[in-house]
């Protein structure tokens, strides 16, 4: 019975693929027609895209077209910007300190213990200048704040050509040491504190940057936001490897591998920054406090430049204060305050889920972009409740990943390569202004198409080709409803 | 050399006259000390005729905290003290205040093996470990490398298990494994170290001291990189060159630490409670493994006995407890400014033989990398503020040669290279070299000499140590006196 059965199958089979071998070729044809007419769509208004030539050797398809438009960033108020509201009692009565803290103006002398300390060189006078949008602990506002910093109290500074009125914040970092091929990759401060009235006597001058433009030597970073860092940076490494090691199959087929950014200290897998070369809230606010506003600290205790006559406080510029009038005040440093602000804000809060962004999120998982920005992990026990066992919806995998030479900046930081970056965690990306490492573009949908870029001889491809090659290939409608679903986030 | 320039340099000529007869002797020094530059290089090595008198006698000439600190910092040394010497424990009953040892460890507290000649320094005649390494039922068993009276180690491995990718971490010696204190604990086993010894594939460290540091971590870069370009003639005749190792965060010079690896008080304490004890803080949050969680917090312990809730194990009070000044700031900046506020050691008093060791001692160039001094900038902390800080050290790194290389990159420092030690301290020094390999000072000297081979060039040191082994008896004598005296 059995035998016969099987034949019948088969037969069955058999008659099905004669069918096929009619339905195939027709279907064929109309797979090529609605290709063709969303690739010269009629008027419709399309990202910006960049996509450089297609290889031989590469054998992604060529993404064929991008119909999906950019909502924009939600408008205010900022669903971001709170502290978590599990906080105990008196961590509570702590949070205007740390508020004051990350908002405080510094200027170049130091009056008290816990002031002042700009330069000699930075980038900007305040945390929160640049961690701005849409709430303190963001990132680049609308408008430039650094147009009313660079020549605040008598500075004679430049505004290097990078910065315009209506751009994102971007700092800059040279590849080699300038006129050398000897590898550098600091932060270059676009300001320095000569002509300030409080800074008489120092005479330094600002990097040359249209050099080390015109010698391919300047790389762009903006400003990435801080939401949520605190629950990020206690995320279990194994976690993180897990799911690295979890779909592996499918991954493999899209192309996707990635790996950590170790830290050289304790060899834990370092999460913040745009390569994930920092491992923690306190050595982020520490080096930050140092490198973008020279305010040296506990942490980094020495001036990044000490051309006579430009250091002029004693170091570290801030340190714990021995004499607390109240006990609030009894911090270490204020790098423990910028590091408590940071670690203490909510996550973003997402819209509202629509049946567009619901389709969108399924769009998501089905493009493949969620096996590089993991939806979710668990943060485990913590020795401060509020951070403990919360399910926090990042949308990163915290690795780096390859993004090819079109995404590529040349600078290698711990084992992120020079084309290697960070997932960008894309909570909060509803309200976000600016996308990608080096702030390039504002639509985002043009920073979907801004992930797909063909290897070179320098770089291999990036690895959301295909994920990037999906979402194309994806109808009109659930193209835009993952790009809604992006920005309901 | 210089020494002698600066002090005599404008004298009235009746005292010139006076001193004739001395200025002959240092001229014939001087002299003498070229003849033995220009033998370099030596044909014959080791010719090493000192003896090292051993490490001065306690009491301890380190230890202090700075006599000028501020009252309210001085308020709090009690304190600080209290928590560098603290016990950790897994977790434990109510008197038991600090928590959060493991899951992996080499030792329980910072002053078991920051510990001779006091609190803050190196590592004792008798090895700590052996009380440490079963406590609470703990069923480790001690590594072949640790000894009775041998200096403590950790053990680094400079590849992965393929024998090429490198690691370069440390694999911490113990675990908490069947604690009583960490009930449920029992599957975490030690690694193969015999096993890694095989392969080739282990390096030692020994705990550096930490006295001092607090001016070494103040030091302006731009006089280490002038010093760095002091005197290049003589010092590329010697063959020496060095460069500093640069913080990845803010590209400021790093100085602590075998390699200068670590930038700050603060981010080696960080590392070290993490790395070294298992505590995790807030620079460094994780717990050292995570790969079984009935190892991980919080523990099963009975109610009202302290544990930690989680990670991080340590972290700052912000105002649970207020009680002033004991409610400081978490165990990672209560040891940051512990070694912040301790004083350099004191040497001994000159004598004539180590007066003479600290002539041939900059005649044959060992001041060339053991940089005698720096003084520190203007600094928010008075103590330690514009103090000349007497270290012996360039706070660069050097090639050293296959002889002492490691096969460890850390950050600017590769697998031969080592930042100078600060030889401040060394005369109550019991173990030298990065891996602790010799006790006898003289042994040390004559381990800084290495060829090349295909792998890592000659040590830097090499010219010297054919000078020193040219010195005379007495002269060489005289140099192992002047650092027994440091």
């Amino acid at each position: 019975m059995s035998l016969s059965g099987k034949n019948n199958l088969d037969q069955v089979k058999s008659n099905s693929w004669k069918w096929l071998r009619v339905i195939l070729p027709i279907a064929l044809l109309l797979a090529i027609y609605t290709v063709a007419t969303a690739y010269f769509p009629k008027g419709a208004k399309t990202a910006q895209r960049t996509t450089p030539a297609t290889s031989a050797r590469e054998n992604v398809v060529k993404p064929p077209s991008v119909t999906a438009t950019d909502p924009g960033p939600r408008p205010l108020p900022a669903n971001a910007g709170n502290f978590l509201s599990s906080l105990s009692a008196n961590e509570q009565q702590i949070e205007p300190s740390i508020t004051t803290e990350f908002n405080r103006t510094h200027d170049v002398l130091v009056t008290s213990p816990t002031d002042g300390g700009l330069g000699p060189r930075f980038n900007s006078n305040s945390c929160a200048n640049c961690h701005a949008y849409p709430a303190a602990g963001g990132s680049s506002p609308p408008n430039n704040p650094l147009f009313s910093v660079y020549n605040y109290n008598g500075a004679s500074n430049t505004m290097p050509f990078f910065e315009t009125a209506t751009g994102p914040i971007l700092e800059a970092r040279f590849i080699n040491q300038p006129g050398t091929t000897i590898p550098d990759g600091t932060v270059h401060q676009n300001f320095v504190i000569t002509g300030r009235t409080d800074a008489s006597g120092c005479n330094i001058a600002q990097p040359d940057f249209n050099t080390a433009q015109s010698d391919n030597n300047l790389v762009l970073r903006q400003v990435p936001p801080t939401y949520g860092d605190g629950l990020i940076e206690v995320v279990r490494n194994s976690d993180i490897i897990n799911n690295m090691n979890a779909n592996q199959t499918i991954k493999q087929q899209l192309g996707i591998t990635g790996h950590p950014n170790y830290s050289g200290n304790d060899g834990s897998i370092q999460r913040f920054g745009w390569k994930a070369q920092v491992r923690s809230t306190l050595l982020m606010a520490s080096q930050q406090m140092n490198v973008e506003m020279g305010v040296t600290n506990e942490v980094f205790p020495n001036e990044i430049d000490q051309t006579p006559g430009c250091v002029l406080n004693p170091v570290p510029e801030t340190v714990t204060n021995f004499t607390p009038k109240i006990l609030t005040e009894m911090f270490p440093g204020d790098y423990s305050r910028v590091e408590y602000f940071t670690q203490w804000l909510s996550p973003p809060a997402p819209a509202k889920s629509t049946t567009s962004t619901s389709n969108g999120k399924t769009q998501f998982t089905n493009a493949g972009c969620v096996y590089c920005h993991t939806t979710s992990f668990k943060t485990p026990a913590t020795s401060r409740p509020a951070l403990g066992n919360i399910t926090i919806n990042l949308y990163s995998d915290l690795l780096v990943h390859h993004m090819g030479p079109g995404l590529a900046d040349g600078l290698a930081q711990g084992q992120a390569g020079p084309d290697e970056f960070r997932t960008a965690p894309l909570w909060g990306i509803g309200q976000r202004l600016w996308f990608m490492h080096d702030g390039r573009t504002n639509n985002i949908v043009t920073a979907i198409e801004d992930h797909y870029s063909l290897g070179n001889s320098s770089y291999p491809a990036s690895e959301a080709n295909q994920a990037v090659t999906n979402f194309n290939n994806l109808s009109s409608k659930n193209q835009q409803d993952l790009v809604n679903f992006l920005r309901s986030l | 050399m210089r020494r002698f320039d600066d002090s005599s340099a404008v004298k009235s000529s009746r005292r010139t006259r006076r001193h004739f007869p001395y200025y002959l002797a240092l001229a014939f020094l001087v002299a003498a000390s070229f003849a033995a530059l220009m033998t370099r290089p030596a044909v014959v090595h080791g010719s090493a005729l000192a003896t090292d008198p051993g490490p001065r006698p306690l009491p301890a000439d380190a230890g202090a905290f700075y006599s000028n600190l501020s009252s309210n910092q001085n308020a709090i040394t009690t304190r600080l003290t209290q928590i560098f010497t603290e016990v950790n424990f897994v977790a434990g009953g109510p008197l038991v205040k600090t928590v959060g040892l493991g899951p992996r460890f080499n030792s329980n507290s910072c002053s078991s093996c920051h510990a001779y000649p006091a609190v803050g320094g190196s590592s004792p005649p008798n090895n700590p470990l052996f009380g440490i390494y079963q406590l609470m039922g703990a069923t480790n068993t001690m590594p072949y490398f640790i000894t009775q009276t041998g200096p403590i180690l950790v053990a680094r491995f400079p590849y992965q298990s393929d024998g090429v990718t490198p690691d370069g971490g440390v694999h911490q010696m113990f675990t908490i494994s069947n604690r009583t204190d960490a009930p449920g604990c029992t599957a975490m086993v030690q690694p193969d170290f015999t096993g890694a010894q095989q392969n080739n594939n282990i390096i030692f460290r020994q705990p550096t001291p930490t006295y001092g540091d607090g001016l070494m971590e103040l030091i302006q870069e731009s006089d280490i990189i002038n010093n760095m370009n002091s005197n290049l003639p003589l010092k590329q005749s010697l063959g020496i060159s060095g460069h500093p190792n640069y913080s990845d965060d803010d590209g400021t010079i790093s100085r602590f630490g075998w390699k200068a690896q670590n930038k700050s008080l603060i981010y080696f304490s960080g590392e070290a409670y993490t790395v070294e004890e298992g505590v995790s803080d807030e620079a460094f949050p994780s717990e050292n493994d995570e790969s079984i969680a009935s190892c991980l917090p919080p523990f099963p312990v009975p109610p009202g006995t302290n544990k930690t809730k989680g990670v991080p194990d340590d972290r700052n009070d912000t105002g649970e407890a207020p009680k002033l000044p004991v409610n400081f700031p978490g165990d990672l900046e209560r040891f940051s400014l512990f070694m912040r506020f301790l004083e350099p050691p004191v040497p001994v008093p000159p004598t004539t033989s180590t007066a003479n060791g600290l002539v041939q001692f900059n005649a044959i160039g060992c001041n060339l990398c053991h940089n005698d001094s720096f003084t520190t900038p203007k600094s928010s902390i008075a103590a330690l503020s514009q103090v000349q800080a007497n270290l012996y050290s360039d706070l660069l790194v050097h090639d050293m040669g296959p002889g002492d290389a490691d096969n460890v990159t850390q950050g600017n420092a590769t697998g031969d290279q080592f930042r100078t030690a600060p030889l401040w301290g060394i005369g109550q020094r019991y173990f030298f070299m990065h891996d602790g390999r010799t006790s006898d000072i003289v042994q040390a000297i004559e381990d800084h000499y290495s060829l090349g081979n295909g792998t890592y060039p000659n040590s830097e040191a090499n010219g010297v140590i054919t000078n020193f082994n040219n010195l005379s008896q007495q002269n060489q004598q005289d140099l192992v006196n002047f650092l027994r005296s440091l």
